[in-house]
């Protein structure tokens, strides 16, 4: 788990609040996004605007919370914002960086949403917010 | 160790005044009779430590000499044996139980490590934390588990299964993006993995797409094909073809337009009709346009300094190579595979 920690500068909150949102998210491609947190990426909007920066959070519903972001709105204009929050519906494409194995992303992703399922199961209920997403 | 049993023999005191309530009577007969006699047999009989003592006049009497000064009084039994024990709670029976347990918390209970290893399925030999994964890991795969790798080809047989078919044999696919309303370009690349909501992880992706038309334009376009959209790409890049070999063209896309062959002109056909009804207007039309682009792009030829700007300043086709791309599905209009 501390391995894991140091990929990213500073360290986010990964919690799942809800089992519901969990299941969503084994289910679909959003584990993909979600193993990009902490990663410097594009991500092109339905408007056909762009932003660049870190993935701090994606929920089950792929809205991306950025930051350090660089916007360019659809006449090029760029703009320099601190933190951003994009609509799931409002994504496009997320480019993904070069050297994330998508594969290895989502079976990662997929063992530690399995572990803390288990984990919550066999260690005897909850552990006040213990889960080991991270 | 001396207060100790000094207070154990106050305990002893209690059982006795216990039993010998009924003695309650003739105790001021005896005071009365312990009165007359001399003052230390009274002293005795209230010494602890005394061979003489008389627990129930230590009881009743106003002054019992202490023996050892700044000692801790208990009220009753009970509170005396919770302080030995030396917690806050009153040490009830299943408070004690508890707290014995919390205190062997950390230290490994062979009992228990015997009831976890049963659980074990692979390796009998491993600690306590593997088995408790092993164990629940058994549980778990007695249910198969679903998550989105596994539902990949759980869909043979329907179109998403057919999608799985390109992913495992790797067939190149093309992508066709929507805008709000109508095409906006084409994806063309290896799909990875998908989900049932078609949003596709791509790899090696050339992108073609056209920037949407605002306003005037956006109301007079011609509904975007497949065709068109390598039309006008092929325009931009080489402006000034041959008027011959143009008009021939917008001849044919004209004539693809019409036939229902492109699966995606059937949803258009309703916003093709919009603009004209007959065929040959709409035929006319499309070449009038081609060639209205044409002569446009004729005439930025001839200045240099202006060369492209004046051409098409809206609408304008781009191509880009992404490495890896992630589509969410909402926005796929048709997947194509590639013929091999």
């Amino acid at each position: 788990m501390e391995s894991e920690r140091t990929e990213s500068p500073a360290p986010v909150a990964e919690v799942f609040n809800s089992i519901r949102e969990r299941a969503i998210a084994e289910n679909s491609m959003v584990v993909l996004l979600q193993g990009l947190q902490g990663e410097v990426t594009t991500v092109d909007l339905r408007n056909e605007s762009t932003a660049r920066g870190r993935v701090v959070n994606v929920d089950a519903f792929m809205n991306v919370r950025l930051e350090d972001v660089l916007y360019r709105d659809r006449w090029g204009k760029l703009t320099k914002l601190q933190d951003m929050f994009i609509t799931g519906r409002n994504v496009r494409y997320v480019h993904i960086p070069d050297h994330v194995d998508i594969m290895k992303t989502i079976e990662s992703q997929l063992a530690k949403i399995h572990r803390v399922r288990n984990f919550a199961s066999h260690g005897g209920g909850r552990k006040e917010y213990a889960k080991k997403t991270k | 160790m001396e207060e100790r049993e000094r207070k154990s023999a106050k305990s002893d005191i209690k059982e006795t005044v216990a039993s010998g309530c009924s003695r309650a009577p003739p105790v001021p007969e005896h005071e009365a009779a312990a009165g007359s006699k001399a003052g230390d047999d009274d002293a005795d009989k209230t010494d602890v430590c005394s061979d003489n003592f008389d627990p129930l006049l230590a009881l009743y009497s106003p002054t019992v000499p202490l023996p050892f000064p700044n000692i801790k009084g208990f009220n009753n039994v009970a509170a005396y044996e919770s302080f030995m024990k030396g917690g806050r709670g009153r040490a009830k029976p299943e408070n004690v139980e508890k707290r014995r347990r919390k205190a062997m918390k950390g230290v490994a209970d062979p009992e228990r490590i015997e009831r976890l290893k049963k659980l074990i399925v692979n390796n009998p030999v491993t600690g306590k934390g593997e088995s408790s994964s092993g164990g629940s890991a058994r549980r778990e795969r007695q249910k198969p588990q679903k998550n989105v790798l596994t539902r990949m080809p759980l869909c043979t047989g329907s179109p998403l299964g057919e999608l799985y078919r390109c992913v495992q044999e790797r067939i190149r696919v093309k992508v066709h993006i929507r805008t709000f309303k109508g095409l906006r370009g084409v994806c063309s690349g290896f799909v990875v993995a998908f989900d049932k909501f078609w949003n596709m992880a791509m790899v090696d992706v050339d992108e073609t797409y056209r920037e949407p038309l605002l306003g005037e334009a956006f109301y007079h376009e011609k509904a975007l094909t497949i065709s068109r959209l390598f039309e006008k790409l092929k325009l931009q890049e080489n402006p000034g073809g041959d008027e011959p070999a143009k008009t021939h063209e917008a001849q044919e896309t004209a004539g693809e337009h019409r036939q229902p062959a492109n699966p995606k002109s059937a949803p258009k056909n309703p916003t093709g009709e919009r603009g004209d009804g007959g065929t040959d207007s709409k035929l006319s039309d499309a070449v009038g346009v081609k060639r209205d682009k044409r002569r446009v792009s004729l005439k930025a030829q001839g200045p240099e300094a202006c060369p492209r700007r004046d051409s098409q300043t809206y609408g304008r086709v781009h191509t880009r190579h992404i490495n890896q791309l992630f589509i969410r599905g909402e926005n796929v209009l048709l997947v194509n595979p590639q013929p091999l």
